[in-house]
């Protein structure tokens, strides 16, 4: 995988748990003798051996026990969902689980830009969009930050306070090459958008001529589209002389803004029944079309009476939806002329291939934009801080702090501080040679020998303040066609807790420490033994793995020609030898509060043993193709 | 205001070993700022303009052809003018384009040959590879400029820039950081090379541009007249060159008022 070897994964169990079914939920509330469990795989029991007479039922009750039955295998397709770097993953409280991205659901708890680190209300972000509102501009050209200078001031003569302008420091690209300079160094989004800006109601009001005010309520004259495309023909000439004064085509925003408003217009004129309710959702994407044939259905449906043809007789005619036709209304018509002008543009000296605006330039720009000339600075895109909560619970998982400024959390329940961090890593020599010299080095995890054992230390560092027993529970045989023999040599041990360092050392607990040390010292001549752990530590304990990788297939040395009996070649990254390892760990924790008052079966000492179990998986290395 | 340091005197190559590599002949302006540890090496002459800043630890390689160096120009720590021996020898037959190596290894015999055939043809410019760097040339931290290529006033060549052999870079261009320019390689001038590589190119706006489409529309929609055209794009660059300026004046101070203490 993407990590270098040795790597560990951990699953979360998210993917084995089964999608919750409205059906089966309601049936295990609805059955009294039942009593109230959490644990699905106890439910899931409780009901296979009830409902039997339900076939389906029973099936998928047998494939989840089959599933939970079954090893990890890292090679299915589906773990590639589960499988998280250990940093990754959450923790919640209230569930007792590890969350991974997949199992939370994320918040948005504040809006900020992050060239000036100001906090953006949301209100703020719904009406302006999500970019900066204040002076924060990225170069149109190189995606550089702007910066606002004075003009004047930079010449030299630092007595007036002269224009400004954006410039790039990087490409040097200044607002002076669009021709743009402001008039102050405060609010420059705002001045250039009152520059830029052409969908001003100006351009609504400037012509409440003849035409648009006709066009604004087609609907009263016209009923069907004939008349109306009619009627336009007849408008023509007086569009033509519109056309002519309207010398720059209206912009993309103001296009958009015109159409956006055009439409409103004729969603309400359509929606022919204003009494109901209901006529602005359903009305809404009612071309006439579209409501007469839902009317043919009006009989027999509910949704007759929306539409007012529940009683026989329809009053009159729907209205007709119809398009925009004229520019006032946002329409555009494609000119020939003008993309010859563009050809020819592009074909001049002084454009040429540096005058033509690149793809990845023209993605940020609106959509009109050819040419460099055309690139106006774009203010710089916001970003959020988010809050992850528990998507079962909805108890919040990471809460960072509200002000752009501060990278703290308020919350934040890494599944670290709660399960064991595994760290990998190969003994320094083989156990077949035990002879050898301590000198001999690693094993090239990149190229395991196949056949040759090997062992591998397997290091769990406890971040609790508790001590943890662990199991480690290991197929003797890894999952796939590449079957490698794993043995862990001491399945079951405890980690200590996670003291203060100088409470122990207070204490005089030397045994640990002189034990480690000790190790360490003769960490050569230390032979791995069935049952004993490898080395422990204050809140750590290593055990050791030992794994005899198998041979590829296609490569299997003992049937000769290995190739022409059936087996295909290796597939990609099946060469990777991967183990998944089942952990289970039983701690005792504290009782918390909410706890104690309902249980009754607590112990006296305010101690509840708790237990979590997950799946992870080793990565060790990556097997050789030959001996 | 300045002061020139002899770099002959306290060059280290002038304390090193007889085959040591051989000092340039630099004719240096006596306004000229110039880094003690500067180094100067090759057989052709070197020669530096009024007000020029050479920083520390620059190399200036002669090998190959004369470096000329115009007034008021800036080169950066650490950059590499010309080419450095080894590399020399393997690119002229491989024109293989690689900088020189941190430092000139003891000159092998092969070396010594090549630098005294050049001596006794004793090479007029134009038979060598010239550097010419002419006013107001800004050289940044570890760019490296090849023998034969020829950078015009105000140009601006950033860090980790590489110019190649035979490449021309017009006036007031700009190389951005870590960019190249390839063999023989043209950028108008007013011209910005940015990106990775090779890069893309840029105009620079130079004169007054009218207001671009978009505010034209505006004013058109908004019934206001279209704003008159923005200043000049020259003076953006008028005010880098006079920051320039300032730059070189506040070192020479700075360097005065080190000598003084």
């Amino acid at each position: 995988m993407s990590r270098p070897f040795p790597y560990t994964y951990i699953s979360c169990p998210c993917a084995d748990t089964p999608v919750p079914e409205p059906g089966r939920k309601r049936k295990s509330t609805l059955s009294p003798q039942k009593p109230e469990r959490t644990s699905v795989p106890a439910e899931d029991s409780q009901e296979t051996q009830k409902e039997k007479d339900d076939d389906d039922e029973q099936e998928q009750e047998a494939q989840g026990e089959d599933e939970e039955e079954q090893t990890f295998d890292p090679r299915s397709p589906r773990s590639n969902f589960s499988l998280y770097p250990p940093e990754q993953l959450l923790y919640c409280e209230d569930c007792h689980q590890i969350k991974c991205p997949r199992c939370i659901t994320e918040e948005i708890v504040s809006w900020y830009c992050p060239n000036c680190l100001f906090e953006t209300p949301s209100s703020m972000v719904k009406s302006d969009g999500n970019r900066c509102g204040r002076n924060c501009f990225n170069c149109p050209a190189c995606t550089a930050p702007l910066a606002v200078s004075a003009i004047e001031n930079m010449a030299g003569n630092a007595t007036q306070q002269g224009p400004w302008v954006l410039s790039c420091g990087y490409c040097l690209w200044t607002t002076l090459d669009i021709g743009i300079k402001f008039d102050k160094p405060t609010n420059i989004r705002s001045q250039l958008q009152k520059m830029t800006d052409s969908t001003a109601p100006a351009s609504f009001d400037r012509k409440p001529s003849r035409t648009f005010g006709d066009l604004k309520s087609p609907l009263a004259t016209f009923s069907s589209i004939d008349e109306q495309s009619n009627a336009r023909h007849e408008e023509d000439p007086d569009q033509s002389a519109h056309k002519e004064d309207s010398a720059p085509p209206l912009g993309a925003e103001a296009r958009f803004a015109a159409l956006k408003s055009f439409y409103r217009t004729q969603i309400n004129e359509t929606s022919n029944s204003p009494s109901d309710p209901l006529s602005s959702e359903f009305g809404f994407s009612s071309p006439g079309a579209l409501n007469r044939l839902m009317s043919l259905y009006a009989s027999s449906s509910r949704l007759g009476g929306l539409y007012g043809s529940g009683n026989k007789k329809p009053k009159s005619k729907p209205p007709v939806m119809r398009e925009a036709l004229t520019a006032s209304e946002g329409l555009r018509i494609a000119d020939s002329l003008a993309e010859v002008e563009v050809i020819e543009r592009l074909a001049s000296a002084d454009c040429g291939w540096n005058g033509v605006a690149s793809a990845d330039q023209r993605t940020e720009q609106s959509p009109d934009v050819r040419f460099v000339d055309d690139l106006l600075p774009l203010p710089v895109l916001l970003r959020t801080k988010r809050a992850k909560r528990c998507k079962p619970c909805k108890h919040i998982l990471v809460k960072p702090e509200t002000k752009p400024q501060s990278t703290r959390f308020r919350i934040r329940l890494i599944a670290l501080s709660y399960i064991p961090l595994p760290t990998l890593r190969p003994l320094a020599f083989p156990s077949s040679s035990s002879v050898v010299s301590p000198t001999v080095p690693a094993p090239d995890l990149t190229a395991l020998p196949p056949l040759r054992p090997i062992h591998v230390l397997l290091n769990l560092k406890n971040h609790m303040f508790d001590p943890v027993r662990i199991t480690l529970a290991t197929p003797s045989v890894t999952p796939g066609r590449v079957s490698s023999k794993v043995t862990v040599l001491c399945p079951q041990f405890e980690i200590g807790a996670n003291s203060d360092v100088w409470d122990e050392a207070l204490q005089g607990a030397e045994a640990p420490i002189a034990d480690s040390r000790s190790a360490t010292l003769r960490g050569g001549e230390k032979v791995p033994e069935a049952g004993k752990v490898w080395d422990k530590g204050r809140n750590w304990t290593t055990v050791v793995l030992e794994v005899v990788p198998g041979t590829l297939p296609g490569t299997d040395p003992l049937s000769q020609g290995g190739a022409d009996d059936g087996q295909s070649p290796a597939l990609p990254d099946e060469d990777v030898l991967e183990i998944p390892v089942f952990v289970h760990m039983e701690w005792e924790a504290e009782v918390q509060l909410e706890q104690q008052n309902v249980g009754k079966s607590s112990k006296p000492d305010d101690l509840v043993t708790r237990e979590l179990a997950y799946w992870m998986v080793l990565g060790v290395g990556r097997i050789q193709a030959g001996l | 205001m300045a002061t020139l340091k002899p770099p002959s005197a306290t060059h280290r190559s002038s304390s090193s070993a007889p085959p040591g590599p051989p000092r340039a002949p630099v004719k240096a302006d006596p306004s000229a700022t110039i880094a003690d540890t500067a180094v100067f090496q090759g057989t052709h002459p070197i020669t530096i303009g009024p007000g020029t800043v050479i920083h520390p630890r620059a190399r200036l390689y002669s090998y190959e052809g004369p470096i000329t160096i115009g007034d008021g120009c800036i080169i950066s720590e650490k950059a590499v003018i010309g080419a450095a021996p080894e590399s020399a020898s393997k690119e002229r037959s491989a024109s293989s384009s690689r900088t020189a190596s941190p430092s000139p290894s003891p000159s092998t015999p092969t070396d010594g040959t090549t630098t005294t055939t050049q001596t006794i043809h004793t090479p007029t410019p134009e038979e060598g590879l010239p550097i010419r760097i002419s006013y107001f040339v800004t050289i940044g931290p570890l760019s490296s400029i090849l023998p034969g290529s020829h950078i015009h006033s105000a140009a601006a060549i950033d860090s980790l820039a590489t110019i190649h052999r035979g490449a021309e870079i017009g006036s007031h261009a700009k190389i951005c950081a870590g960019c190249v320019v390839p063999q023989n390689g043209r950028v108008a001038e007013w011209t910005v090379v940015w990106g990775s590589g090779v890069g893309q190119r840029r105009t620079r706006g130079r004169g007054a541009r009218p207001p671009g489409s978009a505010v034209r529309v505006a004013a058109y929609v908004a019934q206001v007249p279209v704003p008159e055209s923005a200043p000049e794009g020259k003076l953006v660059e008028d005010a880098r060159l006079m920051v320039l300026v300032r730059e070189r004046e506040a070192l020479g101070r700075m360097i005065a008022g080190a000598k003084k203490r």
